[in-house]
C-alpha cells in the first residue's frame, strides 16, 4: 500500500516538475537503482537524488550508519561513488582508491588500489593535494592521480586495466578533477593555472586509455579544435587563431585555461559543456588582450572534440576568476517558452543562464556582493569591469568583491526539479590585491599577485543560497560563520545537505531553508555529499570529512596565521580555523534509524 | 690668436654631440631649446646692461672724485632723474621676468600636451640597472620587448610610459627631451618627436644605486622604412641554432641558470627578471651601455659580471670554457 | 666621539659587499638526522654561512631573489601555501643556514624542487640567509627594513626570534657570529 502511494506521489511530482525536467534520458536505470555513478550524479550535473525516504519531517532522526577512515589527513574533496552496492572513494594524494562492500555490515573494504603517484607532485599542487572523485561506467572505475595520470580499474577486482600519463609535473601540471565518461570516452583535464601550464581537455578511449582527441585552451585554432562548425554567439569570440592573437607573443604557451572542474553532457545535441580556468599569470598587465580561450565555457562535440561555441565569462581576467564551475543542464520556462539552458553559478558572483545550443547569455544576475564588475552587458556578453577596482602593478587595490576563489569556487551546487531552486554553497569574502611582476620558471608558481582576503559585507564568511533562476532572485539564504566550501545534494524528499568548514554536516528544508538536523564530524567538510539507496532498500547520505583545499590550507598545511598573504591570501580570512578544526580524513554515512 | 681659436673650438664643442642637451633633435628638445635661448638672450642682455651701467657708474665716480672734493651737492633736477632711472630699471627687470616666465609657461604647456592618437606607444620599465623597453600595440601579439635600446621613427610622436620596478630612476635623453623620473608604483609620461635620424645616448639621471652611472640608454632614430624593418625583425622569434655548437649553446642556456631569469622567444626560456635576449646580438652594447658587445665581452660578462659592473644583479655563472664558448656562440647568433 | 667612530666602523661589516667570482654548483650537505650510532661526532657548520648571514647586502639580495625565483609562490611571505611556513620555529629538514642551503640546492621529498644548476651557489646562500631572517634569527641591523609588497606580516625588523624548535630530525648547527 505504501509502495503504491509512493509511486503515485512520484508520478505526480514528475508531472508537476515537468517544466523543470533535467536531462536524464540516459540514466533511467540509475534513477531506478538509486545509485550515484559520478560525482555530479548524472550527465546534466543536477546532483539531485530521486530518493524520498528521508524527508523534511524525519531528517531530524538521522544517525550515523557507518564510518571509514581513508588514512589520509588532507583535504577531502571527493564524492563517494555508489554503483552495484559498492562504494568507491578516492583519497587525496597518494590517491588511494577504496571499494567498500555495502552489502556487509560496516561496509568493509572489498579492495583498495594504490597508484603510487610521484611524491614530488605535491610541490606543484596549488591548493592542497586534493582529488574530486572517481567515475564508474561499464564495469570500470576511472580516476586521476596528482602526478597527471588517468587510471582505469576493473571494479570487480580492483586491478588496473590501463594507465595513461598525461601531465608533466616538471611543467607544473597536476590532475585533481573527477573525469566524466560519455559513451566510449573518458574526458579528463589538467590543473596548474597558477604554474603557467597550457590547459587542455583530453578524451581517452575507455577500453584502452589511448588518446582520441585533445582540445587545448590556448593557441592556434587547430590545437583548440576550432573548425568550420564553430559558431560562437558573440562578436568578440569570432576570428581566426584568437587563442594566439589575443595574447602577447608566445604568452599563450604559459597561458593557463586549465580544465580542472566540471563537465556536463547533453545526449540530444551530443555536446559536452565545460569551463576553462584562469589565464596565467594572475598579473593581468603581463598579458594584454582578451586571453582567449581562458575563463570561459566551451561546447564541444564529444565524438571529435570540435568546438561548437564558446562564451568568455571574464575576458582579460583580472581576478583569477576560473570559469570551471558546474554547468547544470535544465529546461527552464523563460519568457513564455521552454528553453534548453545551462545554469552556471559563476566565480565572478553572477548566476548565468545560457542557451545550450547557441551560447547566448539569457540572464546574468549577482547572487553575492559584487564590485569587481558593474554588470554584464547582454548585448556584447562582456562584463563591465569597475575601473576603481582594477589591479595595478605596485599598487594595493582594496576591498574587491568577490575574491580570487570567487563568490563560489569549484564546490558544486545542486538543482531540484521539485522546488525549481539551485542550492549554491558559497563564500562571502572580499580582498586586497597587489599585482607585481611574475617570473616564469617552469615548475614554479607563475602568479604575480599578493592577495589578502577577509569577510565581506555582513561579516559572515559563508552562505548557502537557494537561487530561483526563472525569477532570477534569491529564494532564501543561510549565513555561516566560515566559508561554505562543501558541495550540496538535494533529494526528492525535499532535504538539502551541506557541510561547514568546522565539521558540521547539516540538513535543511529545500523549500525554505529551515534547519532540520546537524552532526559534528571529526574535521571540516569540503567534500561532496551524495545520497544513495543501500542494498537494504533504505536511503543513505554519505560525505567525506577532512578539511583542506584552498580554503582550509591553514590547517591542512599548518600555515602561519601571522602572514596574511599566505595561501594566496586565504590565511587572512581563516586565521581562526586552527582553533575550530584539525586535519582529518573520514567517510561518514548516515541513515534513518 | 691661437688661444682664441682653441677656446672657440672648446666652446662650440658644447653645441654638438650624441648626448647633448644643446643639440636639438626632436620637437620637445627644440621647445626646451627655445626657452634656453630666450633665457640666454634676456639674461644676457640684462647682464650686459648691468655691466655697462656699472662701468659707467664707476667711471663717473672716478671722474667726479678727480674733479672736485666739494662737489657733493647735486643739481636739483638730478634727484628726479635718478628716481626716473630707477623706476625704468625696475620696470625693465619686471618685464624681463615676465618674458621669461611667459616663455617657460608656454613651452611647458606645449610639452605637456595630451596624447596624439597617432603616437607610437612605448613602455619603459627601469630596474637596477637596466631598462626594459616594450612597444605596445593594440594587437597584443605584435608587442615587442627589448632592453636598453630605444628605436624611434623620425617625424612621428612616441608616447613613452615610464615605470620603475624598484627605486626611483630618471629617464633622460638630452638630445630629445628633458628628464622625467620613473617612480615605483606610478606611471609618468614623456613624448618624443624626433626630427633627425641618428643615434643618441641617454642615461639614468636619478641616483639609483651602485651602478647608477652605468645605466645608459641607446636611442636610434630611423626613417619610416628603417623603423618598419627594425620592428619586423624584432617581432620575429629567436633565430634557431643552425650549427651543432650553437645547438649545444642553446642547450647550455636552457639547462643552466640562464633560463631562470631571461627570455628567448620561441624557446622554453621565459624568465622575466633580466633583459629579454631574443635579439641580443642586434644591440649595440651590453649591460646598459657599460660594455661593447662582442664574444669576448659577453663571455666575461657571463662569468665575471662583478668585474665589469660590480653590484649588478647578474650572477657569476660557472661554466667550463667549452660550454661557455658554445653559449656565447649561440647568443651572438641571436640577431 | 670615540663611541661614534666605533659605532660607524661597526656598521661597515654589515654593509660590506664582496663580489665573488663564479662558484661551482653544490655546497654544504649536512646530515639530515642527528641520530648517529656510537659516539656522535659533531659536524662543523660551513664557514661561508656566517659571511652571508650577517651581511645586509646579501640578505637584501635574498629578499629580491625570494620573489624573483618564485619562492613566494609556494611559501608566501613566510606563512606558506603549497610549501610549509618558513617564519616559525618548526622545520622538517633543519632550520640553520647550512640545512636551508641544502634544502634549496637538493630539493626535498614531498614537493621542494631542487634548484641546483638553476640558481647559482652565491644566490642560494643569499636566499638561505633571507629565509633565516623570516623566523627572526638574523641580527636586526642586517635585515632589510623595506618590503616591496603589501603590508600583511610583521616587518622583518620587528620579528621575534624563533630558533628552530625540537621535533625536527635534523641536527641544529649553531650559527657562527
Amino acid at each position: 500500500m505504501r509502495q503504491g502511494a509512493g509511486r503515485v506521489a512520484r508520478a505526480l511530482l514528475l508531472v508537476a516538475g515537468a517544466s523543470f525536467m533535467p536531462v536524464l534520458a540516459q540514466e533511467a536505470g540509475v534513477q531506478e537503482k538509486g545509485e550515484w555513478p559520478m560525482p555530479a550524479h548524472d550527465l546534466a550535473s543536477t546532483r539531485y537524488s530521486p530518493l524520498d525516504e528521508i524527508t523534511a519531517a524525519n531528517a531530524g532522526k538521522l544517525k550515523v550508519a557507518f564510518t571509514f577512515s581513508t588514512g589520509v589527513d588532507r583535504g577531502q574533496e571527493a564524492a563517494p561513488i555508489v554503483v552495484d552496492s559498492t562504494m568507491y572513494i578516492v583519497s587525496p594524494y597518494p590517491n588511494i582508491v577504496y571499494a567498500l562492500d555495502l552489502t556487509r555490515e560496516g561496509a568493509p573494504v572489498k579492495w583498495s588500489f594504490r597508484p603510487q603517484p610521484d611524491a614530488a607532485a605535491q610541490g606543484v599542487a596549488c591548493c592542497d593535494v586534493v582529488n574530486r572523485g572517481a567515475v564508474v561506467a561499464g564495469g570500470k572505475l576511472f580516476f586521476n592521480t596528482l602526478d597527471g595520470q588517468t587510471i582505469a580499474l576493473d571494479v570487480a577486482t580492483g586491478k588496473q586495466a590501463w594507465r595513461t600519463k598525461l601531465g608533466d609535473i616538471n611543467r607544473g601540471e597536476t590532475m585533481t578533477m573527477a573525469p566524466l565518461v560519455v559513451k566510449d570516452k573518458v574526458l579528463v583535464g589538467n590543473s596548474g593555472g597558477e604554474f603557467g601550464v597550457r590547459g587542455w581537455l583530453t578524451a581517452l578511449d575507455t577500453a584502452t586509455g589511448k588518446l582520441v582527441w585533445r582540445a587545448y585552451s590556448t593557441g592556434p585554432d587547430k590545437d583548440v579544435l576550432i573548425g568550420p562548425s564553430f559558431k560562437p554567439f558573440y562578436a568578440s569570440d569570432k576570428g581566426k587563431d584568437l587563442g594566439m592573437t589575443t595574447w602577447p607573443p608566445e604568452a599563450w604557451k604559459t597561458g593557463g585555461g586549465s580544465v580542472w572542474g566540471w563537465i556536463s553532457y547533453d545526449p540530444e545535441s551530443n555536446l559536452v559543456f565545460y569551463g576553462t580556468a584562469n589565464p596565467g599569470p594572475w598579473n593581468a598587465e603581463q598579458r594584454p588582450g582578451d586571453n582567449k580561450w581562458t575563463a570561459g565555457i566551451f561546447a564541444r562535440d564529444v565524438d571529435t572534440g570540435e568546438a561548437r561555441w564558446f562564451y568568455q565569462f571574464s575576458p582579460h581576467d583580472l581576478y583569477d576568476y576560473d570559469a570551471i564551475n558546474e554547468n547544470v543542464l535544465v529546461d527552464l520556462p523563460i519568457d513564455g517558452t521552454t528553453r534548453k539552458v545551462i545554469v552556471r553559478p559563476e566565480r565572478n558572483g553572477y548566476v548565468y543562464v545560457i542557451d545550450r545550443a547557441s551560447g547566448e547569455v539569457l540572464s546574468a544576475d549577482p547572487f553575492s556582493p559584487v564590485n569587481s564588475t558593474l554588470g554584464i552587458d547582454l548585448e556584447t556578453g562582456r562584463p563591465r569591469y569597475n575601473p576603481d577596482k582594477q589591479p595595478r602593478m605596485g599598487k594595493v587595490v582594496r576591498d574587491i568583491c568577490p575574491t580570487a576563489p570567487g563568490a563560489k569556487d569549484w564546490n558544486p551546487s545542486a538543482w531540484s526539479p521539485d522546488t525549481g531552486l539551485l542550492y549554491i554553497p558559497h563564500a562571502n569574502l572580499c580582498m586586497d590585491w597587489e599585482s607585481m611582476q611574475a617570473n616564469y620558471i617552469a615548475g614554479t608558481p607563475y602568479v604575480g599577485a599578493e592577495v589578502r582576503m577577509y569577510a565581506g559585507p555582513g561579516g559572515h564568511r559563508g552562505v548557502l543560497t537557494a537561487w530561483d533562476p526563472v525569477r532570477r532572485r534569491i529564494a532564501w539564504e543561510i549565513k555561516e560563520d566560515l566559508p561554505v566550501w562543501s558541495g550540496t545534494v538535494v533529494t526528492r524528499g525535499g532535504v538539502v545537505f551541506y557541510g561547514t568548514m568546522d565539521g558540521w554536516f547539516k540538513a535543511v528544508d529545500a523549500k525554505d531553508g529551515k534547519p532540520l538536523w546537524k552532526f559534528k564530524t571529526g574535521s571540516g567538510i569540503i567534500g561532496q555529499p551524495v545520497s544513495y539507496r543501500g542494498p537494504d532498500g533504505h536511503q543513505y547520505v554519505a560525505v567525506l570529512s577532512g578539511v583542506g583545499g584552498w580554503a582550509g590550507a591553514i590547517v591542512a598545511g599548518n600555515l602561519d596565521p601571522r602572514d596574511g598573504t599566505a595561501a594566496k591570501g586565504m590565511v587572512n580570512a581563516t586565521t581562526d580555523l586552527k582553533q575550530k578544526t584539525q586535519p582529518g580524513g573520514t567517510l561518514y554515512v548516515f541513515a534513518l534509524p | 690668436m691661437r688661444p682664441a681659436i682653441f677656446s672657440a673650438i672648446l666652446l662650440l664643442a658644447g653645441c654638438r654631440g650624441r648626448q647633448n642637451a644643446l643639440d636639438f633633435a626632436s620637437d620637445q628638445s627644440s621647445a626646451i631649446g627655445d626657452v634656453w635661448h630666450l633665457m640666454l638672450v634676456v639674461c644676457g642682455v640684462m647682464y650686459l646692461l648691468m655691466m655697462l651701467l656699472l662701468g659707467w657708474a664707476i667711471w663717473r665716480a672716478l671722474k667726479a672724485r678727480a674733479a672736485s672734493h666739494d662737489a657733493r651737492t647735486a643739481a636739483p633736477g638730478v634727484d628726479r632723474k635718478w628716481r626716473a632711472a630707477l623706476a625704468a630699471w625696475s620696470a625693465l627687470i619686471v618685464l624681463g621676468l615676465f618674458v621669461l616666465a611667459g616663455g617657460s609657461f608656454l613651452v611647458d604647456r606645449r610639452l605637456a600636451r595630451g596624447e596624439d592618437p597617432n603616437a607610437l606607444q612605448v613602455r619603459i620599465t627601469a630596474s637596477e640597472w637596466w631598462w626594459q623597453v616594450e612597444y605596445l600595440d593594440p594587437a597584443p601579439s605584435h608587442t615587442i620587448v627589448t632592453a636598453n635600446e630605444l628605436h624611434l621613427p623620425v617625424d612621428r610622436p612616441t608616447h613613452v610610459e615610464l615605470r620603475s620596478n624598484d627605486v626611483i630612476h630618471s629617464f633622460w635623453v638630452p638630445n630629445l627631451n628633458g628628464k622625467t623620473d620613473l617612480i615605483p608604483g606610478r606611471s609618468n609620461f614623456q613624448t618624443l618627436t624626433p626630427r633627425r635620424t641618428g643615434r643618441w645616448r641617454g642615461q639614468c639621471a636619478e641616483f639609483c644605486g651602485l651602478e647608477h652611472a652605468r645605466m645608459a640608454m641607446d636611442v636610434t632614430v630611423h626613417d619610416a622604412a628603417g623603423f618598419a624593418e627594425w620592428q619586423a625583425a624584432q617581432r620575429a622569434l629567436a633565430k634557431a641554432p643552425d650549427t651543432p655548437r650553437r645547438t649545444e649553446g642553446q642547450h647550455v642556456f636552457m639547462t643552466s641558470t640562464c633560463a631562470s631569469c631571461h627570455t628567448i622567444a620561441g624557446t622554453d626560456a621565459s624568465g622575466k627578471v633580466g633583459p629579454d635576449l631574443t635579439h641580443l646580438a642586434s644591440r649595440h652594447s651590453l649591460a646598459a651601455g657599460a660594455l661593447p658587445l662582442d664574444a669576448k665581452t659577453l663571455a666575461a660578462w657571463i662569468s665575471q659580471p662583478h668585474a665589469e659592473k660590480p653590484g649588478t644583479n647578474m650572477p657569476a655563472t660557472d661554466l667550463p670554457p667549452d660550454r661557455l664558448g658554445a653559449l656565447v656562440d649561440y647568443l651572438m647568433s641571436l640577431r | 666621539m670615540a663611541a661614534c667612530i666605533a659605532l660607524t666602523l661597526g656598521g661597515c661589516e654589515r654593509e660590506k659587499r664582496d663580489f665573488t667570482g663564479p662558484q661551482p654548483p653544490g655546497g654544504p650537505a649536512p646530515p639530515l638526522v642527528g641520530l648517529q650510532p656510537g659516539t656522535p661526532s659533531p659536524v662543523p657548520p660551513d664557514p661561508r654561512g656566517a659571511r652571508y648571514e650577517n651581511n645586509a647586502y646579501h640578505i637584501g639580495q635574498g629578499q629580491n631573489l625570494f620573489r624573483w625565483m618564485n619562492c613566494n609562490g609556494c611559501h608566501a611571505n613566510g606563512g606558506g601555501d603549497a610549501g610549509p611556513a618558513l617564519m616559525d620555529g618548526e622545520w622538517r629538514y633543519g632550520g640553520d643556514i647550512d640545512h636551508i642551503y641544502a634544502s634549496i640546492d637538493q630539493g626535498r621529498p614531498n614537493g621542494m624542487p631542487s634548484f641546483r644548476g638553476k640558481i647559482p651557489p652565491e644566490q642560494i646562500w643569499q636566499l638561505a640567509a633571507y629565509v633565516r631572517s623570516l623566523s627572526g634569527n638574523i641580527r636586526k641591523d642586517a635585515v632589510p627594513s623595506r618590503s616591496e609588497g603589501m603590508s600583511a606580516t610583521p616587518p622583518l625588523t620587528r620579528r621575534e626570534s624563533e630558533p628552530p624548535k625540537g621535533g625536527d630530525p635534523a641536527p641544529n648547527q649553531e650559527p657562527q657570529r
